[in-house]
């Protein structure tokens, strides 16, 4: 066996005695990946597909209340459960008590006002028209309707039940508009076609992708997650590599290497050949299960990027901006408590503030500047670049160009220590 | 004052031992050491001249610059000023071409202490580039010879401290080296550890093996050792055999020699 062989075998003995280190790279990020995965998906099926359960009480003594309701329970996006003549108090306590989140209660002039105003406004029109006089304009105090919502409840997700509710109340003003339009102007009851426009006939929007192939890549729960995660991963062989390094340095065993006719080169080189090995399992496991075991769980299966290539390249880009790091943590840390407890919380900074947890756009102006320096993010750009937009190597050159200026500095860093400490 | 004393007396030892008659494995020329953030040099103008199949034990208080010296001599860290010529009639002078030559024991347990005895001497004998054959054999044989066949599998980890220095020992000497370098090999070690370890390293030397050891055990390196070298405070105060050594100062036990050429106070 060879120097190369057998310093390479030695790092997969070392490495394969970590328990710990091993359940890190491996078993975490797994886990996580389907936590979160399952977590996105179900809230965008939540959101979408009609599960949210919506407890209604309608006080209304009119028609309008149940046409609300009827509204909502077409829409496909609620699941509606009604109940009658419950006090204020007594919707909270089910809010609380029971696994409801969001309760509307509709008043009981809530028919006689929207009538009304729509009265109101059809009249100002004809006046305006000209087709009728003196029309004396009354102000109206409208009992306002209750939406009561569990402190669990996200804002984004009340926001986005907001506006459907918005949205179906705009749908039942305007029908009520037109009716009292038609009724003024003698007729006893508009044409059913008209009815039936107000909720059938809206313009549709068309969702296009951005990207060099648009439509290809669906960007779901799955794109998201699986490059995300794959990158947290594979940074956080810091525990593992790291550690190493400072356990081999502190043990001296790289004493003893100076003594020996073998280039230390050598012993970093087999530690990146086999670390690099290890990103690449871990984003190949990552990736079958996205592909491959997430349908089973019906989850979106995870698409590949038409730029194979570029996706390898990424790869290994990435790894090698990992393992310099952990490397760079390895050499500099005194003890190897320091090197995994420094190397963890660095770690979830940089995912933090690169994009892995919550996407760069929705934070500060200044804190997206600051995500710039984390490789984590320069990592997801990379697969954000194929996973999410198909892109070619023009818009990968970026991320790429970052990620190697950034292991060029990480070994520069661990050459110095090296040589002050006069191992090299 | 038993400095001075000693220093009229070193003339002679270098001339009692008459070097130049002798094989050279390794010369020392005033070699000094200043590490980076010390002012004071942890090595003065050191010279000697050690011969094949010498057991020098290389002894002094804490702080003497043994380590140092042990270290520069085995290529850790460079001296500040001076010459070494290693093997000089043999035509290796530098010391990148002597490393397949040495061996170094360290006084830390330079090992991968997940690992077995075997696959440390596998790893480190193949940077030797000793062929896979002739290494199985080694590793077999030297195994045997301390005592550590029966645990060759298990992990270093589990062992005592005797077992740990005889392993760490084995991967100092699985180059069959011609010079061998020892920095405290028996430190912490049992009786029995200690006492095989020391006959191994004496059959050693009567191959031929040259052995530069250090040790702070005096009765230890009196029975194992033909040569005594004193440093104090970077400065060689003595280089002598150690029968000449004791007579020529009256004493029996090495230790007495010691604390008489050293002085009682505490060396921190």
């Amino acid at each position: 066996m060879g120097k190369f062989g057998a310093s390479i075998k030695k790092e997969f003995l070392l490495l394969i005695h970590d328990k710990v280190g091993l359940l890190l790279m491996y078993l975490m990020p797994i886990l996580l990946v389907f936590i979160i995965t399952i977590v996105q998906d179900s809230t965008f099926k939540l959101v979408n597909e009609n599960n949210i359960e919506i407890l209604v009480v309608n006080k209304d003594n009119g028609i309008n209340g149940d046409s609300l309701v009827s509204l909502l329970n077409n829409s496909g996006s609620f699941s509606i459960v009604e109940k009658k003549n419950l006090s204020e108090s007594e919707i909270q306590r089910i809010l609380i008590e029971d696994d409801l989140l969001i309760a509307i209660e509709i008043p009981s002039d809530f028919s006689n006002n929207l009538n009304t105003k729509a009265e109101q406004i059809s009249n100002t029109m004809l006046e305006e028209f000209g087709l009728i006089d003196d029309f004396e304009t009354k102000e109206l105090v409208m009992d306002e309707l209750k939406l009561y919502y569990d402190p669990v409840l996200q804002e984004n997700f009340k926001f986005s039940i907001l506006s459907s509710l918005y949205s179906y109340m705009n749908v039942l003003e305007n029908r009520l508009m037109i009716e009292s339009l038609y009724n003024e102007m003698g007729y006893d009851t508009i044409p059913e076609g008209l009815k039936s426009s107000f909720t059938d006939n809206r313009l549709g929007i068309k969702q296009i992708v951005a990207g060099s192939s648009s439509g290809k890549i669906i960007p779901n729960a799955t794109q998201h997650n699986v490059p995300a995660w794959s990158i947290f991963a594979m940074f956080f062989m810091v525990i593992s590599l790291g550690g190493n390094i400072v356990k081999e340095r502190l043990s001296g065993s790289f004493v003893r290497l100076q003594t020996i006719p073998s280039s230390f080169s050598l012993v970093l080189v087999s530690k990146m050949f086999l670390y690099l090995f290890v990103a690449l399992s871990q984003l190949t496991i990552i990736f079958v299960l996205g592909k491959y075991i997430f349908p089973i769980m019906g989850l979106p299966s995870l698409a590949f990027p038409s730029n194979l290539i570029g996706l390898l390249v990424v790869s290994i880009t990435s790894a090698l901006a990992a393992i310099s790091f952990a490397m760079l943590v390895g050499t500099y840390a005194k003890t190897q408590e320091q090197a995994s407890g420094f190397g963890a919380i660095t770690i979830i900074i940089l995912a933090a503030i690169g994009g892995i947890w919550v996407p760069t756009f929705v934070m500060p102006e200044y804190l997206q500047l600051i995500g710039k320096i984390s490789p984590l993010h320069w990592c997801l750009e990379g697969f954000y670049t194929l996973f999410l937009k198909n892109g070619d190597w023009y818009l990968l050159s970026p991320a790429l160009l970052f990620l190697i200026l950034f292991i060029f500095a990480c070994q520069i860093l661990i050459y110095i220590k090296l040589k002050l400490q006069n191992y090299i | 004052m038993r400095l001075r004393l000693w220093r009229k007396k070193r003339s002679k030892s270098w001339k009692r031992l008459n070097y130049n008659n002798m094989t050279s494995a390794i010369e020392i020329r005033d070699i000094s050491k200043l590490y980076s953030k010390s002012e004071e040099y942890s090595l003065k103008n050191v010279s000697l001249k050690i011969n094949r199949g010498d057991k020098i034990g290389i002894f002094g208080p804490n702080g003497a610059g043994k380590t140092t010296l042990i270290s520069i001599l085995c290529g850790i860290i460079e001296q500040s000023k001076g010459e070494i010529e290693y093997l000089k009639e043999g035509r290796i002078t530098d010391l990148n071409s002597m490393l397949f030559k040495i061996g170094f024991v360290p006084q830390d347990l330079s090992l991968y202490s997940e690992l077995s005895p075997k696959q440390n001497l596998m790893y480190f004998g193949s940077l030797y580039s000793i062929p896979k054959k002739k290494l199985q054999i080694k590793i077999d044989e030297l195994l045997s010879v301390l005592g550590l066949t029966k645990v060759a599998n298990k992990k270093i980890h589990t062992f005592s401290g005797g077992m740990k220095r005889r392993v760490n020992l084995a991967i100092g000497i699985i180059n069959e080296p011609e010079i061998l370098f020892l920095d405290e090999p028996t430190v912490g070690v049992d009786v029995q550890s200690k006492n095989a370890i020391m006959s191994y390293l004496d059959a050693l030397n009567k191959k031929g093996t040259t052995i530069i050891y250090t040790s702070h055990h005096m009765n230890e390196g009196q029975k194992f050792c033909n040569r005594f070298v004193l440093l104090d405070k970077g400065n060689l105060i003595v280089d002598d055999s150690m029968e000449s050594l004791l007579s020529e100062h009256n004493e029996e036990s090495l230790e007495s020699l010691f604390l008489k050429l050293t002085g009682i106070e505490y060396r921190d």
